[in-house]
């Protein structure tokens, strides 16, 4: 048998265990930016343990090599001290963990937000109902037909939104208005390609005209502050705002045509 | 030897990359006009005065770039013109406290120093500046230096005269800007909302320049009779570095207002009541009321502070908040330094009618139909008039009913002090009215918002005043002994099973080694 120098089999369980956890917030939490929740890491993680455990005590001889170091521990008279110091850890753990565990946290109950709630087929605003299906924007076409005319109402759009959107979307369009901060939920982030440029004109109409009241039932947390716009702006002035948002950002509407 | 001085040369290299000052490339004028044209004309407008569309909505007003004042410059305080990087690093990062952001995350470095170019040209700014800010010696913060700064930040009402004694800018005068716009001194409690950094080189700069199209003068001037020299600037800027109050940060991931349990005593029904410094404060950005008629654009109350406390009996809300102004309809001074017509100041406190079972809240804008809120609305009363506290239960804007704030037990008291409203509110915890009344229970999260008025800008009143969104209180339920109990079962368990298996393992190799403690 050759004694190669490697790590001891516990310490590499315990690294490969610790080295999977950290991947599993490096990716979620730093890379995608989206932290993983701790009901849902808990569950992947038993099942990582339970693998690393089945792989470590496969045959009976790596079995051993892992309990080994633990048994010794126990056993050996001359491991002495470090016992000591483990049967005072351990239990001082336990007690530790258990009292935080039974201790309420007083957590903000968690809000789940719906971003883009299915649209009705029909809805009612300036007065009348606007099928969604077939609703364009009046002035989409001026974008080939006419562009000097577009790049006209372009600025129109501009100028009603920043005089009435970029205290909450910002003027980089990208959500983060001065008044952004405080409100729940964050405004939308137009830059963001999952937001306008996933929907079509008649979709973001709808939004805009009647604003956080006129979401649908599903649409949690229903405490969005957009205003009901049709009581500000006018219809055209809705659809040149719509304009803007997508020249901005260099972004093109869905559409039903494929093209 | 080779590698220590590879490393040394690596430690120099990070520290220069670390503190490295931004040097300014050339612009191309062209270029910038582009960008301007599709980024900047909105509010500074296509020529550059400062009368985009956005111009009657904002304040502080956009730039005027043809007047060439520049707030944030360190050129020294007799020249006019700004380096480059002043201008720069106003782009890159944009103006805290102002609808101006930073570009840094749309825009290229280049795109950025294109539009230094262009921006200058309204100016006609064509040469370089001559003259800099001498920062001498820097000053490091210390005990010593911020008592010194205090000295002279009082001594012949140097900065006291418009900054007050606290530093909250609590006003005694009122100040006009270059386009004769209302501006008010800066409260240097809240850091977050200097243009330029709290940073102590940064101050010092704002010190010795003083600030472009406002009235903040510089003290570098041999001309002021409140002139410093260099070292006094850096004391000064060390002591208003130091003025930085940390519970008025708003941290994003704090949503709950927790309210201690008093056992028995009376609660506090005073604003000064000691007991409130062992609380634990929250403090929520106040947004203005944009949303509905008549949306209000120009706020000046930026964040609040709450408090709670209760006990068995009832629960006592203590909200605080920066106010230049204690604004009291009537009275002479307080008039002459409002925006006219003034009116009172004022704090609510905004409670579902019914805490919800499920996630949905009543509407955060006065409630809906189908979801009531209860509002508590403290006024500070005017010159012939006391304060006062109303109660009214609403469902949206339009469906307001007026409710006798005295038969519902709720009792209100505010004290103006240093520019800063303190005002408390007690209610019992449970009503006679459950249909009409919120009725407190411990370990609930139970939303909450606030609205506060400052009733001397732009005449703040009904829909014309700031707002937060939904938040939390939550009653502290007392958890008893329980936790500490288990934890020392639990610890006790696992020491116990620890030595029964060290002790039978060792009793299996030798018997006699563990006789003397006994058997188990």
């Amino acid at each position: 048998m050759t004694k190669k120098r490697r790590i001891p089999r516990l310490l590499q369980l315990v690294l490969v265990v610790l080295g999977i956890y950290l991947g599993f917030v490096l990716t979620f939490d730093v890379i995608l930016g989206q932290v993983i929740p701790k009901s849902l890491l808990t569950m992947y993680m038993f099942f990582v343990i339970a693998g690393v455990l089945m792989v470590f005590t496969f045959t009976e001889e790596s079995a051993q090599e892992l309990i080994g170091p633990i048994k010794a521990l126990v056993e050996d008279p001359s491991k002495k001290m470090v016992r000591n110091v483990v049967f005072v850890i351990v239990p001082l753990l336990a007690g530790v963990y258990t009292y935080a565990s039974l201790m309420p946290s007083f957590e903000a109950p968690v809000e789940l937000r719906t971003i883009h709630p299915a649209p009705p087929s029909s809805v009612k605003a300036f007065g009348k109902r606007f099928d969604l299906a077939t609703l364009e924007n009046p002035y989409r076409k001026f974008e080939k037909e006419d562009p000097d005319k577009f790049h006209k109402l372009v600025k129109q759009g501009g100028e009603i939104y920043i005089q009435n959107c970029q205290y909450c979307h910002g003027d980089r369009l990208d959500g983060k208005g001065p008044y952004a901060a405080g409100l729940n939920p964050t405004p939308l982030n137009f830059q963001d390609v999952g937001t306008i440029a996933q929907l079509q004109e008649s979709f973001v109409f709808w939004r805009i005209a009647t604003g956080g009241p006129g979401l649908p039932a599903e649409a949690a947390p229903w405490i969005s502050s957009m205003p009901i716009w049709q009581d500000f702006l006018s219809e055209d002035e809705i659809w040149k705002v719509i304009l803007f948002l997508y020249e901005y950002t260099g972004r093109q509407p869905r559409s039903w045509e494929h093209e | 030897m080779r590698q220590i001085n590879l490393l040394k040369l690596l430690v120099i290299a990070a520290s220069l990359l670390i503190v490295s000052p931004t040097f300014a490339k050339p612009g191309d004028v062209d270029r910038g006009k582009g960008i301007y044209d599709k980024r900047c004309t909105w509010c500074h407008g296509d020529e550059g005065d400062g009368t985009g569309a956005a111009e009657e909505r904002l304040n502080p007003p956009p730039r005027d770039f043809t007047s060439g004042n520049y707030k944030i410059k360190t050129t020294a305080f007799d020249e006019m013109i700004p380096n480059d990087e002043d201008v720069f690093r106003m782009i890159r990062d944009g103006m805290p406290g102002t609808a101006m952001p930073g570009w840094s995350s749309l825009l290229s470095e280049q795109d950025m120093w294109d539009l230094v170019a262009y921006v200058k040209v309204f100016a006609e700014f064509e040469e370089a500046p001559e003259q800099q800010v001498d920062y001498g010696t820097p000053v490091a913060s210390s005990p010593e230096s911020i008592a010194q700064g205090k000295e002279l930040f009082e001594d012949g009402d140097r900065c006291v005269e418009c900054h007050g004694k606290t530093g909250k800018g609590s006003a005694i005068k009122r100040l006009k800007g270059d386009v004769s716009e209302r501006t008010w001194p800066r409260n240097l409690t809240k850091p977050w909302t200097f243009r330029g950094s709290n940073d102590p080189k940064d101050i010092f700069t704002r010190i010795s320049t003083g600030i472009a199209g406002t009235e903040m003068p510089s003290f570098a001037d041999p001309k002021s009779k409140k002139m410093l020299s260099i070292k006094e600037r850096w004391h000064v800027a060390n002591y208003v570095a130091s003025l930085a109050k940390t519970q008025k940060v708003v941290n994003a991931e704090n949503t709950v207002i927790k309210a201690d349990m008093l056992e028995g005593d009376l609660l506090p029904d005073s604003p000064d009541d000691e007991r409130w410094e062992q609380t634990i404060p929250t403090t929520f950005l106040l947004v203005p009321q944009i949303i509905g008629e008549e949306r209000f654009f120009k706020p000046s109350n930026d964040t609040i502070t709450v408090r709670a406390l209760y006990n068995d009996k009832a629960i006592a809300m203590l909200m605080e908040w920066d106010d230049r102004t204690k604004s009291i309809p009537g009275d002479e001074r307080a008039e002459k330094i409002a925006d006219k017509p003034i009116q009172e100041d004022g704090v609510a406190v905004q409670l579902p009618v019914e805490i919800p079972k499920k996630m949905q809240k009543p509407y955060f804008g006065m409630g809906d139909a189908s979801r009531p809120v209860n509002i508590w609305h403290w006024k500070s009363g005017t010159k012939d008039t006391a304060e006062t506290v109303a109660m009214i239960n609403s469902r949206g804007f339009q469906d307001i009913e007026a409710r006798d704030a005295a038969e519902v037990g709720l009792q209100a008291k505010g004290s103006y002090k240093d520019g800063t409203w303190r005002v408390v509110m007690v209610r019992p915890l449970t009503t006679a009215d459950p249909e009409n009344d919120l009725q407190f229970v411990e370990g609930r999260f139970i939303p909450v918002a606030f609205a506060a008025w400052d009733g001397s800008n732009n005449s703040e009143k009904g829909s014309r005043h700031t707002m937060t969104t939904w938040y939390w209180l939550l009653l502290k339920p007392s958890t008893g002994a329980m936790p500490i109990i288990m934890a020392l079962v639990i610890a006790g368990l696992f020491a116990g099973a620890l030595l029964w298996w060290a002790r039978s393992a060792a009793g299996g190799r030798k018997p006699q080694a563990d006789s003397k403690e006994g058997t188990a």
